[in-house]
């Protein structure tokens, strides 16, 4: 809000490096824009404990006077930003509603467009123009409130596994806040291979499934290196992988600190990302079964939901992970979160091959 | 080529010419105001992405970009804090950042330097409107030069009111949560006894009943935090007044172990528990032998400690993140505040281009959603629901402004 004469004596002088004015100058430049500060004082009020108090203490009482001077007008304003606030809502509301609508269109026609017809053929065409496949694909899901949710989420983790097998990524990461797909995972294993029967027939065509999750025995059968059917590696996470994996880290380290086994210096980056990392990889190192390299951070997150939020999300491994969220489509029809669909998925997949990746920002 | 150029120098004209500035000004001010009167975030990050591609496309030297990305920084404060935003938290160094080419390197901590240096010679504005400037990062990167500058104004801005600005300065994430784990382990590894015995009365040495208490205790484990309320009540003075300390010292810099938890086994500390008549077990590992150090049970190290050893402690939950210029990913920053209830927004705009017209749709989205999930807390995918603090935070610093607003 800085008027443009001013804005260019301020260029001015960033480009001699700040000798050109001196303080006083700018601050002359800067009064203007300040606020009043009879607005300031109601704000610095609440904090009376503040060292500065008591050089503000004697003009207080002449602030505490000064906003009786124009009540009328301060309500007025007060009134207009509040009707402000309205419109704009109302607006904003009316321009919401109709890019839902619009997106809602968008996604059906898509939905028709693209539909998989449960053909590994047609998903592999569907992401052969794509520039880059994410090797390990994460997404999170949430738990509807209804009766069937578990049997509705344990499908949609069916459906990602049997798409990302067509598509191509070795590697598929489900989160879930509670952790209640972590308590089924022999049932799971079966829906899942029954999904895959289902896209791809006979078992022998099917890709190799290994199915485990952090402190879980690995089900299912090890990938054959001499076949060359793809294998789905498929992680199953939940918030307790997330900070509370750190703490327990903490708390073995500060044990270990506290029997003289370790020192604090010793604690590097490095160390904890080994760590951490071979939550998720541990369980495959262990069995012997280490033959395609894990990677413990995502390429690629998606969020299945109106808006983006990790919801829990392990920290440390989303460094560089590329987010997509497929967003608020049907939200105000259906009143839940969004339904995992497959046009969804590819166009997640589409946008992480349209970004561009630079490390280090 | 031409057309365009003339064509954005005259509609730069039409927008510097004073009653269109007045009107813009106005306008923004109208509805920074009604921003005020929704629910407001109450921590916002920024990553301000795009200042070099900025500069390349527009043929101009990084350095000005990097400038221009300044000014940008300058106009999304003022609408922040005006709207009533309280803490915001920008990146604006990488670690990894040391690895560009020297001159820019030089050329930004040059910039950083002379910015804190200016804000240094304006003690007395700072005092009156300022928001506390704090530097997060690995200050011992910096060179001593620009080390003293900061500190210089981190020192200075310590006094003002209750706004923040939080630099990020050679950060990274993981960074932040190695330090954070590291600070936490030495913690619990310096011994308990000097703090300890200097407030609370001498201890007598130990014997056998406490020995075999430690002993059940080592045995049962420490999978009982249920336990403490209630053994609380029935330990001896002593041990009482040493929570007592506990809990001052929880007040203060709450991180000697956190009480509301119910995820990790917070068990509370009986360090001069001799006394033999409570059976329950009380926290494990607490060895309070007369020659051995004391320390605190690892067992109570919780996701608040840690948080509380992170570099944005005391602040307010990050509530939105907002990366500019397109790149969907978090580069290492706040990995570890943005992971539970903060909204992630990706914006395809260049930071020097961000303004208060690119920001508006995003807070217009945070109120309504916050509105909306106060209204029907029952709804699924809802923001506050699952954090009825804060929302209640919310509100009450909403009743607080209205009343502010009508004091005014």
């Amino acid at each position: 809000m800085v008027s443009q004469t001013d804005r260019e004596i301020l260029r001015a002088e960033i480009r001699s490096r700040g000798d050109k004015l001196n303080a006083a100058d700018r601050e002359n430049l800067l009064k203007p824009y300040l606020p009043d500060p009879a607005d300031l004082a109601p704000a610095n009020s609440t904090s009376s404990t503040s060292p500065r108090r008591s050089r503000a203490g004697t003009s207080s009482s002449q602030r505490r006077q000064k906003p009786r001077r124009k009540p009328i007008r301060t309500f007025l304003k007060s009134q207009l930003y509040r009707l402000t606030y309205a419109i704009t809502h109302i607006f904003f509301g009316i321009v919401v509603r109709l890019l839902q609508a619009y997106h809602a269109v968008v996604d059906r026609i898509f939905a028709i467009v693209y539909h998989h017809h449960r053909t590994p053929e047609l998903i592999r065409k569907d992401v052969r123009g794509l520039k880059r496949l994410p090797e390990h694909l994460s997404v999170i899901l949430t738990l509807h409130k209804e009766d069937d949710a578990l049997a509705v989420l344990m499908d949609e983790v069916a459906e990602l596994a049997a798409w990302s097998a067509c598509a191509g990524i070795p590697q598929l990461s489900v989160y879930e806040k509670s952790g209640v797909l972590k308590s089924c995972i022999p049932a799971l294993h079966q829906i899942i291979s029954t999904k895959l029967a289902s896209y791809f027939g006979t078992p022998s065509q099917q890709p190799s499934l290994q199915l485990f999750a952090p402190h879980h025995p690995i089900h299912g059968t090890a990938p054959n290196p001499k076949s060359d059917t793809p294998s789905l590696t498929l992680l199953l996470l939940s918030s307790t992988d997330g900070r509370e994996t750190i703490v327990d880290l903490t708390k073995t380290l500060a044990e270990m600190s506290q029997n003289g086994k370790l020192s604090p210096e010793d604690i590097t980056p490095e160390l904890v990302d080994a760590e951490i990392s071979e939550i998720t990889t541990q369980p495959l190192q262990a069995s012997g079964r280490g033959v395609s390299p894990l990677k413990p951070e995502p390429d690629l997150l998606l969020v299945f939901g109106p808006f983006l939020k990790l919801d829990g999300y392990p920290p440390w491994q989303i460094r560089l992970t590329e987010m997509y969220c497929t967003g608020d489509r049907n939200h105000g029809m259906t009143g839940y979160g969004e339904a995992v669909e497959y046009q969804g998925f590819m166009r997640g997949l589409w946008h992480y091959a349209g970004a561009q990746m630079r490390f280090g920002r | 080529m031409a057309g365009s150029m003339h064509l954005s120098r005259l509609r730069r004209w039409f927008l510097a010419s004073p009653p269109i500035e007045f009107a813009i000004t106005n306008l923004k001010e109208l509805l920074v105001g009604a921003l005020r009167q929704g629910p407001i975030p109450q921590h916002v990050a920024f990553v301000m992405d795009g200042n070099r591609r900025f500069a390349r496309s527009h043929g101009i030297e990084t350095v000005e970009g990097h400038n221009l990305g300044f000014e940008a920084l300058a106009r999304i404060l003022e609408v922040c804090y005006k709207s009533g935003v309280k803490v915001v938290t920008i990146y604006a160094f990488s670690i990894e950042n040391f690895k560009r080419s020297k001159f820019e390197v030089d050329a930004l901590m040059d910039m950083a330097k002379v910015k804190l240096s200016q804000m240094a010679q304006h003690g007395d504005l700072l005092d009156r409107y300022g928001a506390k400037v704090r530097v997060l990062g690995r200050l011992d990167l910096l060179k001593p030069d620009v080390l003293a500058a900061v500190n210089k104004a981190v020192d200075l801005t310590s006094r003002n009111g209750d706004r923040v600005l939080n630099i990020c300065f050679p950060y990274t994430s993981r960074d932040e949560m190695t330090t954070a784990i590291r600070d936490t382990v030495e913690d619990y590894s310096t011994p308990l006894r000097p703090a300890l015995s200097a407030n609370g009365p001498a201890r007598t040495p130990f014997s056998e009943s406490h020995i075999a208490h430690n002993i059940r205790a080592q045995t049962l484990g420490s999978s009982r935090p249920q336990d403490t309320h209630s053994d609380s009540e029935s330990t001896s003075a002593e041990s009482s007044a040493q929570e007592d300390d506990a809990v001052l010292r929880n007040d203060h810099a709450s991180r000697v172990y956190e009480s509301g938890s119910s995820f990790s086994s917070s068990t509370t500390l009986h360090l001069g528990g001799q006394d033999g008549h409570h059976n329950k077990v009380a926290a494990s590992g607490n060895t309070s032998d007369g020659d051995s150090p004391v320390y605190m049970s690892p067992e109570t190290i919780s996701r608040q400690i840690l948080t509380d050893h992170m570099l944005t402690k005391g602040t307010p939950p990050l509530d939105m993140l907002v990366r500019t210029s397109g790149v969907e990913r978090l580069s290492d920053f706040m990995l570890w505040q943005c992971h539970e209830n903060t909204e992630i927004v990706f914006l395809d705009v260049l930071w020097p281009e961000f303004d208060l017209w690119h920001f508006l749709p995003v807070l217009l989205g945070w109120q309504r959603r916050i509105s909306k999930s106060r209204q029907n807390p029952d709804a699924e995918g809802n923001f506050a629901g699952d954090t009825p603090e804060t929302s209640e935070e919310d509100a009450d610093n909403m009743v607080l402004r209205q009343t502010k607003v009508k004091a005014i």
